[in-house]
């Protein structure tokens, strides 16, 4: 993994190699190199096999990081390849035609975060949240529970207490 | 002959342990550590409800399961499986431990209304299912560890009574107070029961003058309490299951710190109008005053009887200034005086005023006299005169009186007081022989011992000696000579139980293991007992007592209509159950003086 790192860390302007286990690296990569760099390694370097593709949103960053899992067979050795991007109008370069699968995790991507992949086929259809017109859910500045709460209906006869006023009610209700 | 050979290769794997599932269509376990179906072990829940806050699906509700505790509410979370997404935030965030998830995942039913559910409570298949989603680890979405507080060193405040912690800084407090998770389960232990997660929210959102407000709700002694309660709150805390709990205490302190005193009153507001009422209230502890601070906000015309120079009571008579500085203690007690409280000092209840005139000329009148007699142990040798008992001593070392100091002395008695003494004594000797000799010999082992911890690793810091499960027996006197009946030294015995089988005191001491403490003076600090001589013969006859103390009801009302009691000389020594005790008296004598309003109308 460290060879590998050394013969490509100048030629693509690679940031630091994190070798979170023997068989698995990451490192990260300007969005200039990211191309170039992962023909490399699927043509040359024999990681043919895009594991995943997937996004984390840093959002009091205001970035996306994107994070391109590759598989090496022969060596049984995974490396990440990471980059981040602008959260604000967040669109990337397609990798569809370097790996077919790619289509599938950009149209996840573009639903669940709205990260934009132009010219990726299909990547603007609804993928599994049908007729999804709020925030991409992924996104953090996404209120999850406000969300749930003015979708779904309350089940009937549901009551909750607080711990603190239960505790009052139940030990001490004049306040003392 | 690689390719002819090799299709018998494969038959090595005949004998391994197949990877694939035998009966597929009726067997088919979850992976270990499957996120499946909800497990709560009852025992180590403690009701706090942080599950049912982080639930981003509101699948969660508390429900009643049994009776609340201290520190335990109860309460248990029951889930519906119609929201539920199985994304097991609310098992990487339970403050105990308690919710699991097992990797059982098939439940099939023609009823939706049985897919609510309260784990651990509900028998299900899965309720000792081993496998499944555990959170690896302690929790990590709140911290474990408490914000280190700053103290000064042992070196730094041996020769000095200046005060030992230094109190948060804003970064500090709000790391710590981001810790909390504003369950509330403190709030129920607390005596004042003191709105605790909401100025430590106050903290938080760096609102100062909101904390402050909110202290002053439930509390005018947080200056007090802020650095020497009792702080039972903190055992009841959530975050002590799996890490520290909050250091309320500390944090409490930190909102008094950052508001400049300037604003207290004007934060606080003006006291209602006047209704022309008059309480008397004899004693200017922290429940005297808390009466009278409150009385005075209804209103009403409070004067406060104090025997001593200066108003404060154990606060300021038995507790020494490195735990809790004067100035602070005026803080608080000026506050009070804002309101319209009046003092007055140096004014002993059967000397300079007597209670029947208190009575003549009050619509009521509280006694909060506090426990100010110490209590002597009664062994042998302590009617010399180089035995004391702690709590006159340490009034004395507050009005700046003269106290012996000798090179070498015993403290009887494993309590704070005995600390507070002990510790107050080494730093005289520290000043005038250059070193610390004090021996503190407790009965009760270290297993059970009666002092804070932090007082015990302080007091040894200081080069105090402490000696745990010692009963003491005699105080040894020189029997001729020059120092004929002058303190020799201190016999102990080892103590080996103090109950009996009934739970009474009654401690069983091993002969065979004695040992003589080398003394020039021993002070006992075993127990405190209140002054009831100011009563008068008539008022004590009068009274109703229980076991030496005077009996009151749960408003703190004696058998005499006119007469409240309340603090310590009722309750027993603890600051924030005085705060209380006040607070309730002052509710009854106004619902007193408002029916008589009412009466006269």
């Amino acid at each position: 993994m460290r060879a590998l790192y050394d013969r490509l860390k100048d030629r693509f302007q690679l940031g630091e190699l994190t070798r979170q286990r023997p068989d698995l690296g990451f490192v990260t990569v300007g969005r200039d190199h990211l191309r170039a760099l992962l023909v490399e390694l699927k043509d040359v370097e024999g990681f043919t096999h895009l594991v995943l593709f997937t996004a984390v949103d840093w959002l009091e960053d205001g970035q996306f990081q994107l994070t391109y899992l590759l598989n090496n067979r022969a060596t049984a050795q995974d490396l990440g390849v990471r980059l981040m991007i602008p959260r604000e109008g967040a669109s990337m370069d397609t990798i569809h035609d370097l790996w077919p699968t790619a289509e599938t995790y950009q149209r996840e991507l573009y639903e669940m975060f709205g990260i934009d992949f132009p010219g990726s086929p299909r990547v603007d259809e609804d993928f599994i949240l049908e007729g999804w017109t709020d925030l991409p859910p992924n996104r953090r500045d996404f209120d999850t529970k406000e969300y749930s709460e003015a979708t779904f209906a309350e089940r009937a006869g549901r009551e909750s207490h607080d711990p603190r006023d239960h505790m009052k009610q139940k030990l001490y209700p004049d306040g003392e | 002959m690689r390719d002819v050979l090799s299709p018998f290769t494969a038959w090595k794997h005949l004998f391994r342990e197949p990877v694939t599932v035998l009966d597929p269509l009726n067997d088919r376990p979850g992976a270990d550590r499957y996120r499946g179906f909800h497990q709560n072990d009852l025992e180590k829940c403690i009701g706090c409800g942080t599950c049912e806050v982080i639930c981003q699906n509101a699948a969660i509700d508390m429900v009643p399961v049994s009776d609340p505790e201290d520190g335990d509410s109860g309460l248990r979370p029951m889930i519906d499986y119609g929201r539920c997404c199985w994304c097991a935030l609310c098992v990487d965030v339970c403050m105990t431990g308690s919710l699991t998830m097992s990797n059982d995942y098939v439940w099939a039913d023609a009823n939706p209304d049985v897919f609510r559910f309260t784990p651990g409570v509900d028998p299900k298949p899965w309720n000792e299912e081993e496998k499944g989603y555990q959170r690896p680890g302690a929790r990590v979405l709140a911290s474990t560890e408490r914000v280190h507080m700053g103290e000064r060193t042992a070196k730094d405040r041996i020769d000095n009574f200046e005060e030992i912690v230094a109190g948060y800084t804003r970064e500090e407090a709000m790391i710590e107070a981001d810790r909390c998770v504003e369950c509330g389960l403190c709030v129920a232990t607390c005596p004042a029961h003191m709105d605790i997660p909401d100025y430590i929210k106050a903290i938080r959102e760096q609102d100062y003058d909101k904390g402050l407000q909110l202290l002053y709700q439930t509390n005018p002694f947080s200056e007090v309490c802020g650095r020497v309660c009792t702080h039972n709150c903190e055992t009841a805390c959530a975050a002590r299951h799996d890490g520290d709990p909050i250091a309320i205490r500390w944090l409490k302190r930190h909102i008094t710190d950052e508001v400049p005193y300037e604003r207290y009153v004007d934060l606080i507001g003006k006291p209602e109008a006047a209704t022309g009422r008059k309480v008397a209230i004899v004693g200017s502890g922290p429940a005297g005053l808390t009466t009278a601070y409150d009385l005075a906000r209804m209103g009403h015309k409070v004067v406060v009887y104090e025997a001593r120079k200066s108003p404060g009571g154990m606060p300021r008579y038995g507790i020494p200034e490195y735990r809790l500085p004067y100035d602070m203690l005026d803080r608080d007690i000026d506050v009070i005086r804002a309101m319209g409280v009046e003092i007055v000092c140096n004014t002993r209840i059967g000397e300079d005023i007597t209670m029947e005139t208190l009575r003549a000329d009050n619509d009521a009148v509280v006694l909060s006299i506090g426990l100010h007699l110490g209590r002597s142990t009664r062994i042998p040798g302590a009617e010399s005169p180089d035995v004391d008992t702690a709590v006159p001593l340490l009034r004395k070392i507050t009005d700046g009186e003269e106290v012996p100091v000798p090179e070498k002395l015993v403290v009887i008695g494993g309590g704070n007081v005995a600390m507070d003494i002990a510790r107050s004594m080494a730093r005289l000797q520290q000043v005038k022989h250059g070193k610390v000799g004090v021996t503190v010999t407790a009965l009760e082992s270290f297993d059970h011992f009666l002092a804070d911890a932090d007082e015990v690793r302080e007091s040894r810091e200081e080069g105090i000696e402490i000696f745990d499960a010692r009963g003491p027996q005699e105080i040894v006197t020189f029997k001729s000579g020059k120092r004929k009946g002058r303190v020799k030294g201190l016999r102990t015995w080892l103590c080996d139980s103090i109950f009996d089988d009934q739970g009474r005191f009654n401690p069983h001491y091993d002969e065979s293991d004695e040992l003589v403490h080398p003394a020039d003076m021993v002070i006992e600090a075993i127990g405190q007992a209140a002054d009831v001589s100011i009563l008068g013969k008539d008022l004590t006859e009068a009274l109703e007592w229980t076991r030496g103390r005077i009996r009151v009801d749960v408003d703190g009302q004696t058998s005499e209509p006119w007469l409240w009691s309340a603090g310590d000389c009722v309750n027993g020594p603890d600051v924030v159950h005085a705060v209380a005790d006040g607070h309730r008296v002052a509710q009854s004598i106004n619902a007193m003086l408002a029916a008589k309003e009412e009466a006269a109308t």
